[in-house]
C-alpha cells in the first residue's frame, strides 16, 4: 500500500508541475502575445483565471501522499516551514518554499479587492520566484526527472516560461525607457 | 491567479496591421487543460509503477532498520574447551 502513495506522489508532483507551468505560461502569455495564434487574450485570460482549479488538486495530491508515504518521511511542519527535513534539506525545503509562495499568491489573489493593486501585483510576482523554486525542486528531489521522457518536457516548459518571463520583463521597462 | 487589467491590455495593438487571434474558446482552453493535466498524471502514474526503484534518483531516502532494544540477541561465543585428559597425541622432540 505504501508504494501506492510513493507512486501518487510521484505522478502528482509532476502533474503540478504541468498545471504550474500553464498558469504562469496563461500569465504571461496576454502581453507576449505567446498564445495569439490559438486564442484571444480574453479567452487565455479566463484559462489563467481558472487555473487554480487544477493546482489546487494536483499541489494537495502530491503533499497529502507524501504525507503518507513511509519511505519519504514527510511530517506536517515540513509541509510549510522549509529545510527542516534530516535528508535532502535544500532539495526538499525548495518544494516548501513554493507551496508557501503559492499559497501566498492564491490567498492574495482571492483577496485582491482587499489591497491596493501595486500592492496585488507585487504579491503575483512572487508566482515567478514559485515556479523558480519548484523548478529547482524537481531537478534536486524529481525521481522521475532523471528519464528524458519526464525531463525533456520538464526543461522545456521552464526554458519557455524563462524566455517569456524576459520578453514580458523587457516589453514593461520600454515605456520607462523612452520617458528618460 | 487573475490577470491584472492595468498591466496586461486585452488588445495589445490595434487597427489594420492587428494579428488575428486563434479561434479556440474559453471553455475548450480549460477542457483541453484538464485533460492534459490529467493525461500526466496518468502517464507519470504508469512510469512510476513501473520504475519504482531509480538508482539514478538524485534523492535516495535513508531506510532506518527498526530495532528493539528490548530484544534478546544472540551472543556468540567459542565453544571450544581445555581438558584434564591426558594427551592421545604426541609432539616429535628433536
Amino acid at each position: 500500500m505504501d508504494l501506492v502513495f510513493w507512486e501518487l506522489a510521484r505522478a502528482s508532483g509532476l502533474a503540478a508541475y504541468a498545471a504550474l507551468s500553464i498558469a504562469v505560461l496563461t500569465g504571461i502569455a496576454p502581453r507576449t502575445r505567446l498564445l495569439t495564434f490559438l486564442a484571444s487574450n480574453r479567452a487565455v485570460r479566463a484559462l489563467h483565471d481558472w487555473t487554480p482549479w487544477i493546482v489546487i488538486p494536483a499541489a494537495l495530491t502530491h503533499i497529502v501522499a507524501l504525507l503518507l508515504d513511509a519511505t519519504a518521511k514527510v511530517g506536517v511542519l515540513d509541509v510549510f516551514v522549509p529545510f527542516l527535513m534530516s535528508y535532502g534539506t535544500l532539495a526538499i525545503g525548495l518544494g516548501t518554499v513554493s507551496v508557501d509562495v503559492l499559497i501566498i499568491v492564491l490567498v492574495t489573489t482571492w483577496f485582491r479587492r482587499a489591497m491596493s493593486n501595486g500592492a496585488w501585483q507585487w504579491f503575483h510576482r512572487l508566482s515567478y520566484v514559485g515556479f523558480v523554486t519548484l523548478f529547482l525542486h524537481a531537478l534536486l528531489s524529481g525521481t522521475d526527472l532523471t528519464s528524458p521522457l519526464i525531463s525533456v518536457p520538464a526543461w522545456a516548459a521552464a526554458i519557455a516560461i524563462g524566455y517569456y518571463t524576459l520578453e514580458r520583463a523587457g516589453k514593461a521597462l520600454q515605456p520607462a525607457r523612452v520617458r528618460t | 491567479m487573475a490577470a491584472n487589467t492595468h498591466t496586461l491590455p486585452l488588445t495589445p495593438k490595434t487597427g489594420p496591421g492587428r494579428k488575428r487571434s486563434g479561434p479556440v474558446p474559453a471553455w475548450a482552453l480549460k477542457v483541453g487543460t484538464a485533460l492534459t493535466t490529467l493525461s500526466i498524471f496518468a502517464v507519470s502514474f504508469g512510469f512510476a509503477s513501473s520504475h519504482l526503484y531509480i538508482t539514478s534518483a538524485p534523492l535516495q531516502p535513508v531506510v532506518v532498520s527498526v530495532s528493539d532494544p528490548s530484544r534478546s540477541t544472540t551472543s556468540l561465543a567459542s565453544s571450544v574447551r581445555t581438558t584434564t585428559r591426558t594427551a592421545v597425541t604426541t609432539t616429535k622432540s628433536s
